[in-house]
């Protein structure tokens, strides 16, 4: 074996993916990595193509070219190892209505392999906050509660890599911070997170590294400081900046000011 | 550089078929409007028909029970399982379970299953309560054949149902569709089988589905020799079934837009 083989690839490599719907190109060839432990958020505004570019590492788009590698593992060639190895929280999922929370837990489990006791998921609900939640039904919740449950379903199966998409979005500052809390116990327990959001206090708070997503193109890709060291004289930030240069300056003078639908 | 490791990492299908099978037949079971639905109406029909005692004029009791069966049929898997497919496609459960790693035949061969049993169950009631009113005497091997037309019919139905989710991806467009597809199917299937409107469309009506299963139904039941117009009723069902799963599974659209 050569040195390179023993080096543990990365947990996601993405390269060169382009997602196109008919004509329309939403991801017009985008690479990056992330490697194990990494907490990487794609910041984009709407439409920029974020979650097609989650959609088709998941596999619920072909790519039209360029390929992601989970683990070393082609999503497209090995679709079930790849997803056997992720964990998913949809931007727009929902589970069955007629399911209450303890069936949901019950089939997710199942789907993925892995056998839970009724005293297992007892003690998971609990960490959740949502033992006395267990027979209603995922409607019932509340927006905080729901998006725990999601997160606690996409890591039934402690994956290596987990894709969450706007996880934060519509929720109260309370409840907010105690997600970014379990994302980053995730990551301690050595999980990489690929997450996306137009927040930059969340960029900030939980990413170690974000990229800048726009029309389907990555424009920078660093740690939040990186980016704004990286981008603090470009005279279209200066332009839209109040003061000492914000990620934010960044992301409107990278992305332009107009207002996306 | 494939992973040697890679195959072991795959989860247990059994334990994923299960896991599925069993949340299926949890939401049928809850969806107790739609099931009753599709049973209360064949019952309907073979109890209102029983009533005039004049049903020679459909052809018969054997013929009445057949269609009984049928319209539950169609009921429960043109409207019910395209219905319950296509809303789910819409508000994103189908995305969901299609993130895991649960192949995706297999997500709809858990739905297809459970829908054949309740098909299945529906079905013996509905052959009881109409033997019952009509004061039939069927064997049990009769009883048996009237159940194996029974899964026949629900895999023609249920092709028919998978086709038009496949091909129709609003949910609203598969509902209304759904609807007229039903009346056509049964107009077909009776008006055409009396002859009132030619011969040309009575033969079309003896190949179309509810005619070719009428026709299966109460030849069956009446415990008629096997007989040609059964033979190409078998095929016609069997043409459907490969011709609308095939379009069905191969066209499927995952998507809303
Ligand atoms: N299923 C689809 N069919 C057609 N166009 C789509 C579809 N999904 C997304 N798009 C288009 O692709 C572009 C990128 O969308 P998306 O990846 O959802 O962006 P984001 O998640 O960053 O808001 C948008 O212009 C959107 O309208
Ligand atoms: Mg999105």
């Amino acid at each position: 074996m050569s040195d390179a083989s023993q080096l543990p690839p990365p947990v996601l490599a993405v390269d060169n993916l382009r997602v196109a719907y008919g004509a329309r190109v939403a991801v017009g060839g985008v690479s990056f990595r992330i490697d194990r432990g990494e907490i990487f958020g794609l910041l984009g505004p709407n439409g920029a193509g974020k979650t097609s570019t989650l959609s088709a590492i998941e596999g619920l788009v072909k790519p039209k070219s360029g390929r992601s590698l989970i683990d070393g593992i082609d999503t497209v060639q090995h679709p079930l190892e790849a997803k056997a190895r992720l964990g998913v929280q949809l931007q727009s999922s929902s589970f069955q209505a007629e399911l209450s929370i303890e069936q949901i837990a019950k089939l997710y489990a199942g789907l993925y392999g892995v056998h839970l006791s009724r005293e297992q998921i007892d003690a998971s609900m609990r960490t959740i906050g949502l033992d006395a939640e267990l027979g209603k039904r995922f409607k019932q919740l509340s927006g905080g509660q729901q998006q725990r449950m999601a997160l606690y379903i996409a890591t039934i199966h402690e994956p290596l890599l987990l894709l969450l998409d706007e996880p934060t979005a519509g929720l109260d500052p309370q409840s907010r911070r105690a997600l970014w809390q379990r994302i980053e116990q995730a990551r301690g327990a050595g999980r990489s997170i690929l997450l996306t959001t137009h927040s930059m206090e969340e960029a900030q708070a939980v990413c170690d590294r974000v990229a800048i997503i726009d029309h389907g193109a990555l424009l920078t890709t660093g740690t939040p400081a990186e980016l704004i060291e990286k981008h603090k004289d470009d005279p279209r930030v200066l332009e839209v900046a109040h003061g000492p240069v914000t990620l934010e300056d960044v992301f409107i003078g990278l992305t332009g000011s107009e207002i996306r639908d | 550089m494939i992973d040697p490791q890679s195959d072991t990492v795959r989860p247990p299908l059994g334990l994923a078929m299960r896991s599925l099978l069993r949340a299926d037949a949890i939401v049928l079971l809850r969806n107790r409007v739609s099931a009753t639905l599709s049973i209360l109406l064949p019952i309907v029909i073979v109890v209102a028909t029983s009533l005039g005692a004049r049903t020679a004029r459909l052809g018969g009791a054997e013929l009445t029970i057949g269609l009984a069966l049928t319209i539950g049929l169609i009921t429960s898997c043109v409207l019910g399982y395209s219905l319950n497919l296509a809303h789910d496609r819409e508000v994103g459960v189908l995305q969901r379970l299609r993130v895991t790693p649960a192949p995706t035949w297999m997500i709809m061969t858990s739905r297809l299953c459970v829908q054949v049993v309740t098909n299945l169950i529906a079905s013996i009631v509905v052959v009881i309560v109409g033997v019952i009113v009509h004061g039939l005497t069927p064997t049990v091997g009769q009883y048996a054949l009237v159940l194996a037309v029974a899964v026949l019919g629900a895999a023609v139905f249920l092709a028919i149902g998978q086709a038009l989710v496949g091909l129709v991806p609003s949910t609203s467009a598969v509902n209304a569709i759904g609807r007229v597809l039903f009346i056509i199917l049964v107009l077909l299937g009776i008006i055409g089988s009396t002859g009132i409107l030619g011969d040309t469309v009575k033969s079309i009506s003896g190949w179309s589905p509810v005619g070719a299963l009428m026709t299966l139904f109460s030849d069956v039941l009446g415990g008629a020799a096997w007989n040609n117009q059964d033979i190409y009723s078998l095929l016609a069902c069997a043409g459907y079934i490969i011709g609308f799963a095939f379009i069905g599974i191969r066209w499927f659209r995952w998507e809303t837009r």
